[in-house]
């Protein structure tokens, strides 16, 4: 649905401008993004820090044979868009205080320069791949739903949504709100503002740890970046009867203009100007936060999938799509911190989140795509042992708990190591999805679980992150570029 | 082990006190090997395929080009002398035609056979590293692949029929991708291995004996050359192929390129052994110890040639080492045999 437009001459230009700068100077753009707390910004600290400090990656094929001479930050090429903050990450990650780094809440950019020595006896000695990462909110993504919306009839599936039971607890405010307010009623810039601020509420409440819902579009409420409070961010929907025309002036009219604004001023650009131009692609996806909250989340968490990977142009590229509008070649579906979880449980997470992203897998493995799904911790924050008692042994990870983590009646303080076991993920992974709930509420709990405390050289550099399989993500995504 | 799995899956923690042990009781065993580490030692096993020889390189242009100007020319000389035979005499004629049609039959057969040997030699170098790939992705649909073609590479005649027979009764059992293929290395190589053994050995101790004895430097090179070769060619029939002269030009270039290999290695394992055990025959007679040498040598050879004609990597199997096919030639240390206090 979001095929450039065949005329789009703009950015036909611009791909051309980017396929000549390629020729000259070997670039990879590559795309990192999830739902919030899909762990972003661990990721892309991890990955950097790990190429940067030549960390040991042994499937990373350009690692273990040495090839890799050095890799260095350079400028990045936007002077618009923010700098992804590597260093203040890194810094939270592994300072006195460790914690996980802040979130993604805008576009951010970095620019890394591989040095290597090339394995192919074509081209001996030395080359060069620039790497272009682009992280950006997921959520972003959602918008893309909206591209074929108009605001009635967005108006009322939001609200259709928020009538569902599940939400009863947190929707109130918002039902009662939209109930009171008239379509045809005289524009008031302050009932606007209630309105939206409700809205951006409900949203965030549908988020958070008990429902934890992805599909809540538009994604710049939750994210707003640096647009927060401007007009084309204060729009909700309202209550429109059937076959509604706007009349001009009225309240009605206006959320429609803002409504519009929004898509025309920030969701067009942001697909245009960066999401368009991406190579490669890493989408990660928190499956624990959502397996917690139960079978509602799950399916929840497939349906923003879904619509979040409709957006991704894939295929191999011809020649001429090289040139004036290059496509997705590889996806990575990562399912993160999967150093939550012992070993053993790794395939049946993996089995899960390919039944979520299948649909988008399919379509773009026939468009000739590359696609693999992998379970990984960009910082592995946990080890694993087994606890025998009474006879009866069980594989536990052990890690630090966060403070106020709770499974069963323990609750952690932050401070004291747990070895803990979260419960069995089911074997067939469509029970997730389309069984009865019939199954115990607690009959998987996963633990969050603090930064690792790190080893460190004696001047106090750090060691090296630990990790789960950043190795492999990184040679499917960049490892063929790097021959 | 005397632990059961859990019965109550539901989730839990245990919390640890300061030296790491559940308080509620209870032990923490950490695994030896963290399983990441290992996962990533099998993804990185499969070694890269070794670089493709240049299809094109003047010196095959040359060998190729000068090759066929002769063959012009012993055409041209054969077609001359045949038409010069008959017109003088039609029977002697007929006859030269008839032995020139003969000799170009018998040609053509045995380039098809040289043809066939070579292809053999090298679906047997492809199956191996598939083999090598599949055991390590532990792969069932790729190891039953690899168990057929291991099937087809099994000689005719009744010894190959059991094997396969044997092979047949495999596929309607379930089993593991990396487990079938340890069954069906039993099966197949556990006797091939064993005759490929013996081979080596007597052509160790035959090596080490002659040149021991053997009274002039030309005659042990001679001989060790001879011996080398057919222990190789025997090495390849013990495992079913029948090498044909290409295919055993390019037998013995692998087996040198495997030597140059794992010479390394071998350092590292045995040469201390076999130096030793060379020195204490040396310190009985120069000649022995020449003898013992050369044996040793002639046994590398023929690990080396195992490696390459083994249709399958050692999986289950244990690679013979030295000491198994050389092991009276090396003296007490690596013979196994007890050793006695000098009285």
């Amino acid at each position: 649905m979001t095929q450039a437009n065949p005329y789009d001459v703009v950015g036909a230009a611009r791909g051309l401008f980017d396929y000549a700068g390629n020729l000259v100077r070997p670039t990879l753009r590559l795309g990192v993004t999830g739902l919030s707390r899909a762990g972003k910004t661990v990721f892309l600290t991890a990955l950097v820090q790990a190429l940067i400090s030549r960390s040991r990656l042994p499937v990373l094929r350009v690692a273990s044979e040495g090839r890799l001479a050095r890799v260095r930050l350079e400028h990045q090429p936007h002077d618009t868009v923010p700098r992804f903050a590597f260093e203040d990450h890194l810094s939270a990650l592994t300072g006195a205080d460790r914690h996980w780094p802040e979130s993604t809440r805008r576009i951010s950019e970095l620019r890394i320069v591989i040095e290597y020595r090339s394995a192919s006896s074509w081209l001996p000695g030395q080359s060069t791949l620039t790497l272009d990462i682009v992280d950006y909110p997921g959520e972003w993504l959602l918008d893309l739903t909206l591209l074929t919306k108009d605001y009635a009839r967005w108006s009322r599936e939001t609200l259709a949504g928020a009538a569902k039971p599940s939400r009863a607890g947190i929707a109130g405010p918002l039902l009662g709100l939209t109930g009171t307010m008239r379509p045809e009623q005289v524009f008031e810039e302050a009932d606007a503002r209630r309105l939206a601020e409700t809205f951006t509420a409900y949203l965030r409440a549908c988020r958070d740890d008990a429902l934890s819902l992805s599909m809540l579009p538009p994604g710049r409420f939750l994210m707003p970046g640096d647009l927060e409070g401007s007009p084309a961010l204060t729009f909700a929907p309202l209550a429109l009867p059937e076959g509604w025309t706007p009349v001009p002036g009225s309240l009605a009219a206006t959320m429609q203009r803002r409504y519009e604004a929004y898509k025309r001023e920030i969701v067009r650009p942001f697909f245009r100007e960066h999401f368009s131009r991406l190579d490669r692609q890493v989408v990660l996806v928190d499956m624990l936060s959502a397996l917690n909250a139960g079978r509602e989340a799950v399916a929840d968490l497939e349906t923003a999938l879904t619509e979040t990977l409709t957006a991704f142009r894939t295929g191999q590229n011809s020649l001429l799509s090289s040139m004036f509008a290059p496509r997705v070649e590889k996806i990575l579906f990562a399912a993160t911190k999967a150093d939550h979880l012992h070993h053993t449980s790794h395939d049946r997470l993996e089995a899960l989140l390919r039944l979520l992203v299948n649909k988008a897998m399919v379509r773009a493995e026939s468009a000739g795509a590359e696609i693999d799904v992998i379970a990984m911790a960009a910082v592995r924050a946990t080890r694993e042992a087994q606890v025998r008692q009474a006879g009866e042994s069980v594989d536990c990870i052990i890690g630090v708990p966060m403070r106020g983590e709770r499974i069963g009646d323990e609750v952690f303080d932050g401070h004291d190591e747990a070895a803990a076991f979260p419960g069995d993920l089911p074997a067939d992974p469509a029970t997730m999805l389309s069984a009865a709930p019939s199954q115990r509420e607690s009959a998987f709990r996963a633990l969050r679980f603090r930064p690792p405390l790190l080893e460190r050289h004696p001047d106090g550099r750090v060691k090296g992150l630990p990790q789960i399989r950043l190795d492999r993500a990184l040679e499917f995504l960049i490892g063929d570029r790097l021959r | 082990m005397s632990e059961r799995p859990l019965k109550d899956r539901s989730p839990r923690a245990f919390r640890l006190d300061e030296a790491g042990a559940p308080v509620a009781g209870g032990r923490l065993i950490a695994p030896d090997v963290d399983p990441y580490e290992l996962e990533a030692a099998r993804l990185v096993a499969t070694p890269p395929a070794p670089r493709r020889r240049r299809l094109l390189s003047w010196g095959g242009v040359f060998w190729s080009a000068f090759g066929s100007f002769v063959g012009l020319g012993i055409g041209l000389w054969a077609v001359n002398l045949v038409e010069a035979l008959l017109a003088a005499n039609p029977v002697l004629g007929w006859a030269a035609a008839a032995l020139a049609g003969l000799a170009a039959l018998a040609l053509a057969v045995i380039l098809l056979r040289e043809i066939w040997s070579l292809r053999r030699l090298g679906r047997v170098e492809a199956l191996r590293e598939d083999a090598q790939a599949a055991y390590a992705a532990d792969d069932g649909a790729a190891a039953r692949d690899v168990v057929q073609r291991l099937r087809a590479l099994q000689p005719g005649g009744p010894a190959g029929a059991a094997v396969r027979a044997a092979l047949d009764d495999l596929n309607g059992e379930i089993i593991d991708g990396a487990d079938l293929m340890k069954v069906a290395e039993r099966i197949v190589l556990q006797p091939q291995d064993a005759i490929a053994r013996a081979v080596v050995a007597s052509a160790a101790s035959r090596v080490s004996m002659v040149t021991a004895i053997s009274p002039r430097a030309i005659v042990d090179v001679v001989f060790v050359l001879a011996q080398s070769v057919r222990m190789v060619r025997r090495i390849a029939e013990a495992y079913g192929g029948r090498p044909s002269f290409l295919g055993a030009l390019r037998l013995g270039r692998a087996v040198l390129g495997h030597l140059t290999v794992t010479g390394g290695m071998a350092i590292g394992d045995g040469l201390i052994g076999q130096v030793l055990g060379a020195g204490l025959a040396a310190r009985l007679s120069a000649k022995l110890g020449e003898g013992v040498l050369n044996g040793v040598l002639t046994a590398r050879i023929g690990l080396a040639a195992i490696a390459v004609c083994r249709p399958l990597p050692f999986l289950a199997e244990k690679p013979p080492l030295l000491s198994d096919v050389a092991g009276s030639l090396l003296g007490p240390s690596e013979g196994g045999g007890p050793e006695k206090t000098a009285g």
